[in-house]
């Protein structure tokens, strides 16, 4: 069983590992400062939050280097190293490979499509029944060709 | 005017994936890709199959501070029916489902609560037989 208190103690964890400062904790150091035993730390938070601490947190630098990439002026070398991570190289590969694209290319189609400045971009934050559309569009448009294949 | 699809936010559409049909045993009906994101709907192998519930991505801060605040007040998002919920409970404990709430007598229904592990908590609930 989860108690209130221990819920309460990994959602804080969970803030610490989100936060972005100069020299971030270790992942030890985020389960003694939440008050939960390092040992059951990393599997209770997996468990609850389905990874584990050090994968929320490189996705939550990933999140956030969208927004920058998306928003700031910052240089791609400086979200890499804003959001916490060490080598370009690093942040370019684990980037492209979670989001399907180099940091680069992301901020030039992303941009593309930001039709107010300083507004965020609805691709970034889509909801599911704005995907509804374009995605029933899709599934017809298979259904479509699928039923042309037969025909043939 | 009918109720055909209602949808629950998750941090994550591939772990959502994974946890509503391995672990809750829904079936996936439908999955789109649409952009970095998918639409994506899971049906229950118990109820009619176009009652869908999509699993949204919460890739909106407003949606996130909604969905961790009412996790941090230990509240569920939504509640699932179960025709046995002890032995539900005890299945989804065997696969390591986390529970905030065991199986407790609530009036006419017997209500638990447990982690998505998408960002949400979800009640179960049995309703009294006849």
């Amino acid at each position: 069983m989860l108690t209130r208190s221990e819920l309460t103690r990994l959602c804080r964890a969970r803030d610490m590992l989100r936060e972005t400062v100069e020299e971030p904790l270790s992942i030890r150091d985020v389960a003694r400062e939440a008050a939960i035993s390092p040992f059951h730390f990393i599997r209770r938070f997996q468990a609850v939050f389905g990874e584990t601490p050090h994968q929320f947190r490189i996705q939550a630098r990933l999140e956030r280097a969208k927004h920058l990439l998306a928003l700031s002026d910052y240089s791609v070398t400086d979200v890499c190293m804003e959001v916490g991570f060490e080598s370009l190289g690093s942040f370019s590969d684990l980037f492209a490979r979670r989001v399907g694209v180099a940091p680069s290319v992301y901020r030039r189609q992303i941009r593309s499509i930001v039709s107010v400045p300083e507004m965020l971009p609805r691709a970034l934050y889509p909801g599911c029944l704005t995907l509804m559309g374009a995605a029933f569009a899709i599934f017809e448009k298979q259904q479509r060709a699928a039923a042309g294949r037969l025909r043939s | 005017m009918r109720i055909k699809l209602t949808s629950i936010m998750v941090d994550d559409q591939s772990k959502a994936l994974k946890f509503y049909t391995e672990v809750f045993g829904f079936v996936k009906k439908h999955e789109i890709p649409v952009g970095e994101y998918r639409w994506l709907t899971v049906v229950s192998p118990e109820g009619p199959d176009d009652l869908e519930l999509s699993l949204e991505p919460n890739a909106n801060p407003a949606g996130k501070t909604f969905q961790e605040a009412m996790f941090k007040q230990g509240i569920p998002i939504t509640a699932f029916e179960v025709e046995d919920l002890a032995a539900d409970f005890k299945r989804l404990k065997g696969l390591g489902v986390v529970f905030t709430q065991e199986p407790t007598q609530a009036g006419p229904v017997t209500i638990a609560v447990c982690a998505d592990t998408c960002g949400n908590l979800v009640q179960l609930y049995q309703r009294r037989r006849p």
